[in-house]
């Protein structure tokens, strides 16, 4: 073991933290207010930042996409995926990005956490076609897939689009449960199910022992 | 659709307010039948804890809480948030319920009914506060610091970055704060330490030990963040609170609070490391860098009482499932004083507070909280530490309806953590008498060598008396008959192999060696011949076969068992060039160990002088000796735990490298001299008692 040192002092961060009491992430600094309050529908909405709450609709509209999705709390497993496969850094966004976002509920009756472990630790391009399964080219909100009828994902899939009453449904399995978030040149809907290849190796006993 | 909703439930409300009796004239009704009466609430940090009077054959009882403000008008729904049932308390007669997940600092109404079956009963009258707000005066240096988790109002987790910098600030800010690194994780993000004492914490890991710290363990798996926030909040309020209780305990102990052991796996959300090992499958074997730092400082801090925070997914269990160590080889000291923090302070101060502390398991618990000594609980009972595993259940479950709300999830889980640490923390200043009692107890017990090892198998929990937090205790775990050494050897031998050679268990293929995590461990190990002898008269005694022994489940190596070889009567000189193991022996005559030599000895009788002269190590436990005992010029340990000597006891010049000489719990009935020994002897927190005149090194032990 090397000998236990003190922590270097990151004073400085240690005062920009102080000083404005919120995280050194770029992302938390106040984007610029779009014009119109952004309205997402779902029976998830009302359990997500809302109003004036940090993270709220509103606020990111103008955040990168990566950005936006830290500030969906359901979504800590996808946001962590999409991170770890680097599936949106080397993509070409400029013409816009859907983005299909399970929640971690999803997740976590899909996959067991040996599985997720082994996705994020080791196999990374199965994570990779994992998460392309959940984006879409351009910008679409909910209406304008269901209005099409299928769409395609970056995996090459093609989904189903349907709409039951207030629910859209992907792929004949995923339901929007949050939909039509906006961030800079993205759409966010937040689906109840993981989509893509991969089996379902989650036991339905919750997550393992301490 | 949604405000639409919350409309049409502010007018229900209204309405309902409108026809309500003034609240002057109501306080002089007659409550009706089966209304809750007496209806109290506490603020605390970030819960609020309601309490009332039962009401006979209540089946269960609905908290209502309702946003308000200032002038009490409702600003939102009434919602149901919790649901209070009988097994969550261990008494009866004062239903309490803490209410958590709001955000700190706002106004609320609360009102609790009783159902009797599903039928639901009046509510009591309302009762309204403001919650206490995040600690720390907004405008006070140091306590004006929040982390990442509080400025988002717990829509994010406290990233790495944050944590370093929140972390740094307290160490900058607070002179009781020391921040030490203990380690780096695979990816080499730092693992960081908060040392905090009052006035300051002392200076150095030995100066540490010595005031029976205690260790809190917030994030071993990374996708289970909520106890790590609620550590970075503590440690603000210990840094600076000028509250007399926290100074007390400050000026009483060293708190140790590790945030996240594993940040690459709370980067990426995985419960594993970056590896995908599971850490805390790793506390004994300690592949990893991040158990490997734990466990020595461990070995260096020497905590004597210690918490492990995780969360779960049983999403019958209750608010905070507690388990302690079980491990058969765990110490009894050490097992009955863990259960009497979990269940005779949490259980009893939880029924106060309104958390439902309960039993690992629960309800529909499953084949969960065994044995493995792999798992920290396990690891740290063996090595004498009062401890126990925290969760905090994942999802609301059944009785706390209102946490589909991610945030309020959050908030419930992280403020829940918060009180058992503080709780932890008023245990020990408590019990601190009890607690070194068990340590010393468990120390010299283990030292003695004395009775079965098992290999796996777990002391039985028997479920708390009803109606007990809890319907089912965890498995009973008896260890199976192929998995019980019924005749413990003395020692494992190893050869050099086993001891240097290179290893593959660790991250890319590459492991320390044995002898770098029996090191870490801070065991006793003598070389003798060619071979490494790991003697069980130590400590650790009953971690030592689950690594070392072929029958371990999950050892590190196959030592060979090495039985004593001395065991009755002996008359006449002892002349040792070996390794020699005297266990219930009985020797008269001198005892002489020769350079390069080992004696070990328990149970043991030995009347004339014991004198080694450069040996490779010298370990007795629970032995007398009659005549001087004389050590010098050792060269690789020396250990004497619970050994009456009639006569001088003279430790000089001994140089045992990186092994620090122990001299516990032992009596001496003469002058003991200590002088020229590097390292030092220690006591372990052992005092021992010496009838003569105690000098240098020794002076204080």
């Amino acid at each position: 073991m090397p000998h236990p040192r003190t922590a270097p002092a990151l004073a400085a961060a240690a005062l920009l933290l102080a000083a404005t009491a919120c995280t050194a992430d770029d992302s938390a600094r106040p984007a610029p207010a779009p014009a119109t309050a952004v309205a997402v529908t779902g029976p998830l909405c009302a359990a997500l930042p809302t109003g004036s709450e940090p993270g709220n609709p509103t606020f990111l509209a103008g955040q990168p996409a990566e950005a936006a999705l830290t500030w969906m709390p359901t979504l800590t497993t996808f946001e962590a995926a999409l991170r770890t496969s680097g599936a949106l850094t080397g993509l070409d966004t400029t013409g816009g990005i859907t983005i299909l976002a399970p929640t971690d509920d999803a997740f976590a009756a899909k996959f067991s956490d040996d599985t997720w472990d082994t996705l994020m630790t080791r196999d990374h391009q199965k994570l990779r076609t994992l998460v392309t399964a959940h984006l879409i080219a351009g910008a679409h909100t909910v209406d304008e897939l269901a209005a099409a009828g299928t769409t395609r994902t970056l995996d090459g899939t093609t989904l189903t689009v349907t709409r039951t009453g207030p629910t859209t449904r992907f792929g004949g399995k995923a339901d929007a449960v949050c939909a039509d978030y906006q961030a800079a040149r993205a759409r966010i809907h937040i689906v109840d199910t993981v989509l893509g290849p991969l089996p379902t190796t989650a036991d339905g006993t919750g997550h393992r022992a301490h | 659709m949604r405000r639409r909703n919350i409309l049409i439930a502010l007018s229900t409300l209204l309405a309902v307010s409108l026809v309500a009796t003034p609240a002057s004239a109501r306080q002089q009704d007659t409550p009706a039948p089966h209304q809750v009466t007496d209806l109290t609430v506490d603020q605390a940090d970030g819960y609020a804890t309601l309490a009332w009077q039962p009401v006979p054959d209540a089946t269960d009882y609905q908290i209502e809480r309702t946003a308000v403000d200032a002038t009490d008008t409702p600003t939102g729904p009434p919602t149901i948030v919790g649901i209070w049932r009988p097994n969550r308390q261990i008494n009866q007669t004062s239903p309490t319920f803490a209410d958590a997940g709001f955000h700190p600092g706002d106004r609320f109404r609360w009102r609790v009914r009783a159902r009797i079956g599903t039928t639901e009963q009046p509510w009591s009258e309302p009762v309204a506060g403001t919650t206490t707000a995040p600690w720390g005066n907004p405008d006070t240096p140091g306590e004006q610091l929040r982390t990442q988790w509080e400025t988002t109002r717990a829509a994010q987790y406290t990233s790495d970055t944050d944590e370093y910098a929140y972390t740094a600030a307290i160490d900058q800010l607070s002179d009781r704060v020391r921040v030490v690194e203990i380690g780096r994780t695979v990816r080499d993000r730092p693992i960081n330490m908060f040392v905090i004492g009052y006035p300051t914490p002392p200076a150095t890991p030995a100066a540490v030990a010595a005031t029976a710290p205690v260790a809190i363990n917030c994030n071993v798996h990374g996708n289970e963040p909520g106890d790590r926030e609620a550590c970075l909040i503590m440690a603000r309020q210990l840094a600076f609170s000028t509250d007399q209780r926290v100074t007390d305990l400050l000026s009483h102990t060293t708190v140790l609070i590790v945030p996240t052991i594993n940040g690459d796996g709370r980067a990426a959300n995985t419960r594993g490391n970056s590896t995908g090992q599971d850490l805390n499958r790793d506390y004994s074997l300690i592949r990893q860098p991040e158990t490997a730092a734990y466990v020595a400082m461990i070995r260096d801090y020497r905590p004597v009482a210690g918490y492990d925070g995780h969360e779960y997914g049983n999403s019958r269990a209750g608010d905070l499932p507690m388990l302690p160590p079980r491990h058969q080889n765990v110490a009894q000291s050490i097992f009955d004083e863990s259960q009497d923090m979990i269940e005779g302070h949490m259980y009893r101060e939880g029924a106060q507070a309104g958390w439902w502390a309960c039993p690992y398991g629960c309800e529909g618990g499953g084949n969960v909280g065994l044995s493995e000594e792999t798992i920290l609980r396990n690891t740290l009972g063996l090595k004498n530490v009062v401890n126990s595993l925290l969760e905090l259940r994942s999802s609301g479950g059944q009785t706390r309806p209102d946490e589909g709300n991610t945030a309020n999830n959050r908030r419930r889980k992280t403020y829940s953590a918060l009180w058992t640490f503080h709780q932890f923390l008023d245990y020990h200043r408590a019990q601190l008498a009890d607690i070194t009692t068990a340590r010393a107890q468990a120390i010299t017990g283990q030292a003695a060598n004395t009775g079965r090892l098992v290999f796996r198998g777990s002391r039985p929990i028997p479920a708390h008396p009803a109606p007990h937090p809890g319907d089912s205790p965890p498995p009973l775990d008896a260890p199976r008959p192929d998995l019980i050494l019924d005749n413990p050897p003395c020692a494992y031998r190893l050869t050099e192999e086993q001891y240097h050679g290179a290893r593959t268990d660790g991250p890319g293929g590459t492991g320390t060696t044995v002898a770098q995590r029996l090191a870490a461990h801070g065991w006793k190990v003598v070389k003798t011949g060619d071979s490494y002898y790991v003697p069980l008269n130590q400590p650790e005694r009953g971690l030592i076969p689950l690594l070392l022994d072929a029958q371990g489940v999950e050892n590190l190596t196959d030592g060979e068992r090495v039985y004593p070889t001395l065991t009755g009567k002996r008359t006449g000189p002892l002349t040792v060039t070996g390794f020699a193991c005297l266990a219930g022996a009985t020797v008269t005559g001198p005892v002489t160990v020769r350079p390069g030599a080992t004696l070990v000895a328990t149970g043991s009788t030995i009347t004339g002088p014991v004198t080694a002269t450069g040996a490779a190590g010298v370990l007795l436990a629970d032995s007398t000796v009659t005549g001087p005992v004389r050590i010098t010029g050792t060269t690789d340990a020396i250990s004497l735990i619970d050994v009456t000597v009639t006569g001088p006891v003279d430790l000089a010049r001994n140089t045992t490298g990186a092994d620090t000489p122990l001299l516990a719990g032992t009596t001496v009935r003469g002058p003991l001299t200590c002088a020229g020994n590097a390292p030092a002897p220690i006591n372990l927190g052992i005092t021992n008692t010496v009838h003569g005149p105690r000098t240098d090194q020794c002076a204080a032990l």
